[in-house]
């Protein structure tokens, strides 16, 4: 391993050591999901019983269980809210001293941050989904190239997601408080990226304004690749797409973030 | 030189209100900005293995220099030239250098021992295991904190907390390192061990210090040399006892005779000296000449039980100092 991945491969192993520290926090963290999986089958089962439905929009009720439930994975494993928010005091508070005098990067360090943080649910939820077509067979996971695909999207809506969040958390250079910000997408993006209810459901006007933004890419995307409700053939171009959508980001970030730096005023010390 | 400053400013806009809730209540619709200029036209030398004291009130302006310095702010105008690098450029070679302390502020991992802050550093720095080794158990030794490792950081004494700091902050071996307060709300021993650390790695390395403190006794101790910033403006660069004797030349003088002396003698020398004489015992604060003349003199008075010549406190020294820096120095 060089030196490069060793080191930010050490902040991974930090975060792993810090939430080991806590074990009843991690232990509770992972599965809070389920409980959100409870609420969704419930309403949804009312939904079809009450109006008698066979399906919504071409999702059976099992169809649609399994997406909602990928996409709760989906969401939690992207979602670096809590990240950008230590982040964002970080900069108000004058913490971010301590990675600006390190041979570190402020976005890769927190980036790993939040994978280390992140992977108490990769472990469960990648043993989740082993089980899935096993438990569940031809609920989703149809072929191996589906695995393939939705572990390739989820890992760009990863860094996808990050990035966007990267953004918003520059602005604390000028504004100090922009924890406001971040909760409004936070919560815009719960919902436009198809996390609660999936995109095929939302009228066509709104659709078409959503998949003019990275939002489809985040949850709706890898979830669509693992349910069989994208063709194949065009897994390649949404995923050029995508990827076009992180080097914007990733630009839009870094030219944030050197003008940011610029007006740090590093208090607190 | 490691260390350039050339006419270095700072200011920072900041807004102003009111105080209570109409006062916050106006500022939301109409704030108003004031520039506050926190450095002036700084302009300093730094030699190789010097420990440099920076001086001044609170709000002078030490630590937005030491904040310019390691690069962690960009300046309003000026430059810096650190071994060749501009620190705001912030460049891995050269925060691989330097190193910066803050007494006010925690770099450690909070939650979990030093010893894995220690390896997390260990990786950033890209420092090769042997040299780690090496390094670490050298400055365990030296501050002596060897069973403290292996505890949680937020479990640890103030003062065993600012030991920690300081290894992970040398254990790469920088040239320049910068303490920021390191003894603030620490005891007098703490204050004194860290004081004798930093002696003798300066002395053993050569590493450059810069040091703030509002302890006198650590920059007594410790600088031969000090900088002093008022209001964000250069007052002061020199050495420190002659700042010292310039605020205060006075020195502190206890004669003790062993036998209560002749009073008409002590009524004459008391026309031209300034003393309180209490029995036996004669106490005197004057300048260093006059003070010499005042002893040869008591000597024709009677034979001495004990004499005592000491310096003024610097602390007491230091205060009048920056209560009105400008009278010391016209």
């Amino acid at each position: 391993m060089n030196s490069y991945l060793k080191k930010y491969f050490s902040v991974i192993r930090m975060t792993w050591i810090q939430a080991l520290e806590y074990k009843a926090n991690a232990i509770v963290g992972t599965f809070a999901i389920f409980s959100g999986l409870a609420i969704e089958f419930l309403i949804w089962k009312q939904v079809f019983q009450a109006q008698d439905l066979q399906e919504i929009r071409g999702f059976t009720f099992n169809g649609l269980m399994a997406y909602i439930f990928l996409c709760m994975i989906v969401g939690q494993l992207k979602s670096s809210w809590a990240t950008s928010m230590e982040m964002i005091d970080s900069i108000r508070t004058g913490e971010m001293n301590k990675y600006l005098i390190r041979p570190i990067s402020f976005f890769t360090y927190h980036f790993m941050m939040f994978i280390g943080h992140n992977s108490t649910f990769y472990i469960v939820y990648t043993t989740v989904l082993i089980l899935f077509p096993i438990v569940l067979p031809g609920w989703a996971f149809p072929t191996i190239l589906h695995v393939i695909g939705f572990i390739a999207a989820l890992l760009i809506s990863i860094y996808l997601s990050y990035s966007i969040y990267f953004c918003m958390v520059c602005f604390a250079f000028w504004f100090g408080e922009v924890r406001a910000l971040v909760i409004a997408y936070n919560i815009s993006n719960i919902v436009l990226s198809g996390q609660i209810i999936p995109l095929r459901l939302f009228p066509d006007s709104v659709r078409n304004i959503i998949n003019l933004t990275p939002l489809q890419f985040l949850v709706d995307f890898p979830v669509s690749i693992a349910t069989a409700n994208l063709p194949i053939n065009l897994w390649i171009p949404k995923m050029g797409m995508a990827l076009f959508w992180c080097i914007i980001m990733t630009v839009t970030g870094r030219v944030i973030y050197r003008s940011g730096i610029r007006v740090y005023g590093g208090y607190g010390a | 030189m490691p260390i350039q400053v050339n006419e270095l400013s700072k200011h920072f806009k900041m807004f102003k209100r009111e105080a209570g809730l109409s006062g916050a209540f106006h500022s939301f619709f109409n704030r108003k900005y004031e520039t506050f200029h926190a450095l002036k036209d700084i302009s300093v030398q730094i030699e190789d293995g010097e420990i440099l004291g920076i001086l001044g009130e609170n709000g002078a302006g030490k630590t937005t220099l030491i904040k310019l310095l390691v690069g962690l702010l960009h300046p309003s105008s000026g430059g810096v030239n650190i071994n060749g690098f501009t620190p705001w450029n912030r460049k891995s070679d050269f925060l691989k250098q330097i190193s910066v302390v803050m007494g006010q502020k925690n770099q450690l991992w909070w939650d979990i021992p030093a010893s894995e802050s220690f390896l997390l550093n260990q990786k950033i720095y890209e420092i090769p295991e042997t040299q780690y080794k090496n390094t670490l158990n050298e400055l365990v030794d030296l501050l002596s904190v060897q069973d403290k490792l292996n505890v949680q950081v937020r479990r640890l004494s103030l003062g065993e907390r600012m030991k920690m700091e300081i290894i992970a902050a040398l254990l790469h071996r920088p040239k320049i390192v910068l303490l920021d307060e390191p003894t603030i709300g620490l005891d007098v021993i703490s204050q004194l061990k860290i004081r004798e650390f930093v002696k003798c790695y300066n002395e053993k390395y050569k590493t450059t210090f810069l040091l703030t403190s509002h302890y006198m006794h650590d920059i007594q101790a410790l600088c031969k040399r000090v900088y002093v910033i008022h209001k964000g403006a250069s007052l002061y660069d020199g050495d420190f006892e002659k700042l010292v004797n310039r605020i205060n030349p006075k020195r502190k003088l206890i004669f003790e005779f062993s036998e209560i002396p002749d009073t008409n003698k002590t009524k004459i020398l008391s026309e031209k000296y300034i003393f309180n004489l209490n029995d036996t015992i004669l106490h005197a604060e004057l300048p260093d000449k006059e003070l010499t003349n005042l002893v040869s003199e008591l000597f024709h008075l009677g034979i001495p039980a004990s004499i005592t010549m000491e310096d003024l406190p610097v602390e007491d020294t230091m205060r009048s100092f920056f209560m009105a820096p400008e009278k010391f120095l016209e």
